[in-house]
């Protein structure tokens, strides 16, 4: 069992295990910090959306809170001008590459992006960046789940619960601006050998797989 | 422990006698060095290889060829070393088969050692100047190049007759933690990019828990425009392997990798020969040279992506994955390779090694800056007369790099900048010439050491093209696993393309430098950090360039081929020549009624043959920026 | 891409023979595709599928390690290759230029090859011969300092090549039918 200790978040005492991740310990205590990529019981975070950020007493820089284990006496700041600034341009980044319109969206109302631009006050609309979006087509190859590429943030949480669930059929392929999820060959997922356990389909967290109503 | 070391010292004087009695053997007779790495190849060593074994052969000569490495001079490949017994040591440049058929029937043959095609004696002598005679002589001073290009990189007793493994040999008389105190104190600081300084990694990494470990070294040289690790592997591999043992000793490895971009397949298998000759020696494998220290090599070979020379990534690629990074710490000293402790060190860094163990901490302290002791090697390129492989100490200035060592600017055009440490590094401007090189010096000025490329540009070079071109390969080359480095940089280069293409709007700069704030601080890996350098120097010291494109839709440099036209100056075009109509690969170059030529500009593609064909004498072709509209100069 | 007969029976044969010299330890993953890509020349589906099932990792992450890697293809190379460095130096004295100089000259774009996969064209980030820039490397061969105008010389070679070997064979074909005639 690891040590107790206290660290403070915004101002807000907290007795967390030391050692767990700083992402986990704040979100279990009701404090917000944007997020999309993160797996609680993944012991390497990926650490790729690059959206919860805080600032730490002694630490120069903003840090990820997914990669950042507490220790006893930690000060930590949610909010700040540079967090906040770092944040806004990660979440616009992300827009660039996303296809907006969220009216017409199955996951209207429960989207992580729509919760992160709410608690933070952000726009769901590209500011001053431009949009990188290509045509993407969307699979409905299984009938009952939709894939729409061209909503996709490449949070991973999809792959993940995959290869947990089954032996791995969909996974990161390309690299750089073209890295994407797909399958083996890039066939439709129908033909991947997908088993339909529809786990991918719970932890995406915006509208890039969902059920087709 | 001490018993052990005088084992490992007698094994290690074996050798040396056995390898120096062969060397010896060498000198009595004539022989033929030839540069064959892929620079010296490229020029066309392997022709003049051929040459001199049939031209040997057809006279008789006894007279030994011997393939080496490279010995920096780009600018003069093929280079070849020529000794006969009575005669110094003479090495020529630029040598083509008439070279080297003469070499054989003048030199070889009679006793003419043809002065006119030398480059520089070896050794000191009455006839001609040795390489110390020049101003390239004077400042360079060799270290971990000092052997390159004069030894076989495939005959280990060279290496050896030269003190080689003796700095192995040391080593291993000696405990651990002292050989690691003693690159601690030589304060050597790793020649990858950062300058973390070497002793403390290995320190760490001997602390950290665990009974096995591994050493990895970094020779994914993919910083476009750095050919230093390249010309080390290929030219000298022993050094490397021996640096490479050093550190297994030092910090408790017994197995160690050499991760080689698959782009280098004659370093490759340069390595593997040095590998296996090691081997066979017992200077490497179980037991080495008679000690209790076990230690092996593989090579594993990249496969095309520059992110891999991340260190995390690298390992991710040798466990058998694709090379995306991950969030450090942990560090690989702690937790790396199948997370166990594991140092990865650069070609460069380790090359040092043998040198420090042999000569001590304080000669190797004595060269350089207090801050950056040792040399530093720089692969000069782009508009210097004397292109190559130069080693320095570090505190040279930038000026006396391109001014004295590498004999100033080709062409007698002007200097522009300089680019330092590639992607990840920065232009530096004709202010910033006199700067003393070190890691902090470069950081400073924002630029980087990084892996040592050093292209110099000059007024036809355009800065905004420049940094547009790092933007397109960092682009290239990312992973896409986080989102500043994936979706920054391509906003970055979407700009940067539409600034080139005299597109941009004056707010660009702007977001251009707020997005490198963000994309800095905010990316997981050292790829995404330093991605906006080039970026950032450019504006800095260049923001005039960027606002010609912006506001004047011209090109300074005459570069961006959207912002100019090929015209034919009809007062310098001459009626009796058509050179550039013949090279037009689109029919756009024709002949007026006047008989002088023109250019279709509609037509025109700016595939540059015409201005390279125009002979020098008329020079009639040229660039004009901002471009003009087609139809606009149609005056045939 | 369909595969033609006795395809599929070769590249069983060359994956096993890969996989027998590697061994099937997942460190030698890339060792295992680069081998089969040097026997094949590329990384056909069926091969990765092999290498999976050898090594234990799900097919898909065959594929990404195969599309990460610049090295991998996913389909036959040309006869020839040639490959437009692009680095710094290389860049800034026109490789871009040559590039599309080839491009020009072979009616394919950078990453493709011509219909009768005599040629296949590709950038290299460095090849490490900064200081003969412009460099293109034509099959195994660094050619430094190209020119624009050097690219129709490079082709034309090729083209002479190829032509007098089809005369060599044409001669012989000839020489076979008279001695089958006067047979």
């Amino acid at each position: 069992m690891a040590n107790s200790v206290t660290i403070t978040i915004d101002g807000k005492q907290i007795s967390a295990a030391e050692g767990d991740k700083l992402l986990w310990v704040a979100l279990e205590n009701g404090i917000y910090i944007p997020h999309l990529c993160g797996i609680k019981e993944k012991e390497k975070p990926d650490a790729s959306c690059r959206l919860c950020f805080v600032e730490v007493e002694g630490m120069a820089n903003p840090v990820t809170s997914c990669t950042l284990p507490v220790t006893d006496g930690m000060v930590v700041k949610t909010r700040t001008e540079r967090v906040d600034r770092l944040i806004a341009t990660g979440f616009e980044l992300l827009l660039t590459n996303h296809r907006l319109g969220c009216a017409k969206c199955a996951k209207n109302g429960s989207c992580q992006l729509q919760k992160i631009a709410k608690e933070r006050g952000l726009k769901l609309r590209l500011t001053r960046l431009r949009s990188v979006l290509k045509e993407m087509q969307t699979d409905d190859s299984l009938g009952s789940v939709a894939f729409d590429p061209s909503r996709c943030v490449l949070c991973g949480q999809c792959v993940w619960a995959d290869r947990k669930e089954n032996k791995g059929n969909i996974g990161f392929i390309r690299r750089g601006i073209s890295r994407k999820v797909s399958t083996f060959g890039e066939v439709p997922l129908a033909e991947s050998g997908c088993t339909r356990c529809g786990k991918c389909v719970e932890v995406c967290p915006v509208g890039a797989l969902v059920k087709n109503s | 422990m001490s018993v052990l070391g005088t084992d490992t010292q007698k094994t290690y004087q074996e050798l040396k006698d056995q390898a120096v009695q062969a060397v010896e053997g060498l000198n009595t007779k004539s022989y033929v060095l030839v540069g064959t790495a892929t620079c010296g190849r490229a020029a066309g060593a392997l022709n003049v290889l051929e040459t001199f074994r049939s031209e040997i052969g057809k006279h008789n000569v006894d007279a030994e060829i011997i393939e080496v490495g490279c010995m920096g001079h780009c600018y003069a490949e093929p280079m070849v070393i020529v000794y006969k017994p009575g005669f110094p040591k003479i090495c020529y440049g630029s040598v083509d088969e008439g070279i080297a058929t003469r070499l054989v029937t003048d030199f070889l043959v009679n006793d003419d050692p043809c002065f006119d095609f030398a480059m520089a004696a070896l050794e000191p002598n009455d006839f001609f100047p040795t390489f110390e005679d020049f101003p390239r002589g004077v400042y360079e001073q060799k270290v971990v190049l000092s052997d390159c290009g004069l030894i076989a990189p495939d005959d280990i007793e060279q290496y050896i007759a030269r003190d080689g493994y003796g700095g192995l040999a040391k080593a291993l008389s000696k405990e651990p933690e002292r050989v690691i105190t003693e690159v601690k104190d030589s304060n050597l600081r790793g020649r990858g990019g950062a300058g973390f300084p070497t002793g403390v990694k290995w320190e760490i990494c001997r602390n950290a828990e665990g009974d096995t470990k591994y050493v990895i070294c970094n020779a994914d040289e993919g910083d476009p425009g750095a050919f230093i690790d390249r010309a080390l592997l290929e030219s000298n591999p022993h050094q490397l392997i021996e640096g490479l043992a050093i550190a297994a000793y030092a910090i408790g490895a017994s197995q160690g990798y050499i991760y080689v971009r698959a782009e280098y397949p004659l370093a490759i298998e340069r390595l593997k020969t040095a590998i296996g000759q090691a081997r066979e020696k017992g200077i490497i494998g179980n037991s080495v040279m008679g000690s209790n220290f076990s230690f092996d090599i593989k090579i594993f070979q990249g496969s095309g992506a520059f992110v891999c020379g991340e260190e995390t990534a690298l390992i991710a690629s040798i466990e058998g994955n694709a090379g995306i990074p991950n969030h450090r710490p942990p560090f690989p000293a702690v937790s790396g390779l199948h997370g166990k402790p594991t140092i990865i060190n650069n070609v460069k860094t380790l090359s040092y090694i043998t040198h420090i163990i042999r000569n001590g901490a304080e000669w190797f302290k004595s060269i350089g800056t207090p801050g950056t002791p040792g040399t530093a090697v720089f692969a000069l390129a782009g508009k210097v007369v004397g292109t190559g492989l130069v080693e320095v100490p570090m505190g040279t200035t930038i000026r006396t790099l391109i001014y004295d060592v590498a004999d100033g600017i080709k062409n007698e055009k002007n200097f522009k900048a300089v680019q330092i440490g590639g992607p990840s590094g920065g232009c530096l401007p004709e202010s910033s010439l006199d700067l003393p090189i070190d890691f902090d010096s470069l950081q400073q000025a924002g630029a980087m050491m990084g892996s040592g490329g050093l292209v110099v540009l000059d007024e036809e070079d355009c800065m905004v093209e420049i940094a547009r071109f790092f933007l397109e390969f960092t682009q290239n080359e990312s992973c896409g696993k986080c989102t500043f480095c994936r979706l920054g940089t391509k906003q970055m280069l979407d700009i940067l393309t539409d600034i080139t293409k005299g597109k941009g709007k004056l707010e660009d700069i702007d977001l251009l430098l707020e997005l490198a704030v963000d994309i800095k601080a905010g990316s997981l890996c050292a790829l995404g950090k330093t991605a906006p350098n080039p970026v950032l120097t450019t504006i800095r010291f260049f923001r005039d360039e960027y606002e010609a494109h912006i506001t004047e839709g011209r090109c300074p440099a005459l570069m961006c081929k959207e912002l100019i036209t090929y015209v034919i100056d009809e007062k310098k075009c001459s009626k009796l020549c058509d050179a550039c109509i013949g090279s037009c690969p689109v029919e756009a170059v024709y002949t007026r009624s006047d008989m002088l030529k023109d250019i279709y500009l509609d037509k025109c593609v700016k595939c540059d043959n015409c201005l390279v064909t125009c002979l020098p004498l008329y020079q009639a072709v040229i660039k004009v920026s901002p471009p003009i509209e087609a139809g606009g100069n149609q005056n045939g | 891409m369909e595969l033609m007969e006795g395809e599929l029976e070769k590249i069983t044969a060359e994956v096993e023979q890969v996989i027998k010299d590697q061994g099937t330890e997942r460190e030698r993953l890339i060792p295992i595709l680069q081998g089969v890509q040097e026997k094949l020349g590329y990384l056909p589906k069926e091969a990765m599928k092999k290498v999976a099932e050898a090594v234990e990792v799900s097919e898909v992450e065959i594929y990404e390690i195969a599309t990460f890697y610049n090295q991998f293809r996913l389909n036959p190379p040309g006869k020839h290759q040639i490959k437009v460095c692009m680095g710094t130096a290389c860049h800034m004295t026109g490789g871009n230029i040559i590039m599309e100089s080839f491009e020009r000259r072979l009616d394919i774009k950078e990453g493709e090859t011509t219909p009768d996969r005599e040629f296949s064209l590709e950038r290299v980030a460095c090849v490490g011969c900064c200081a003969l820039a412009p460099v293109v490397v034509v099959d195994e061969n660094v050619e430094a300092k190209v020119r624009p105008t050097r690219v129709d010389g490079i082709l034309l070679g090729f083209d002479m090549e190829k032509k007098a070997a089809e005369k060599e064979m044409q001669k012989a074909a000839s020489e076979q039918k008279t001695q089958e005639e006067e047979g």
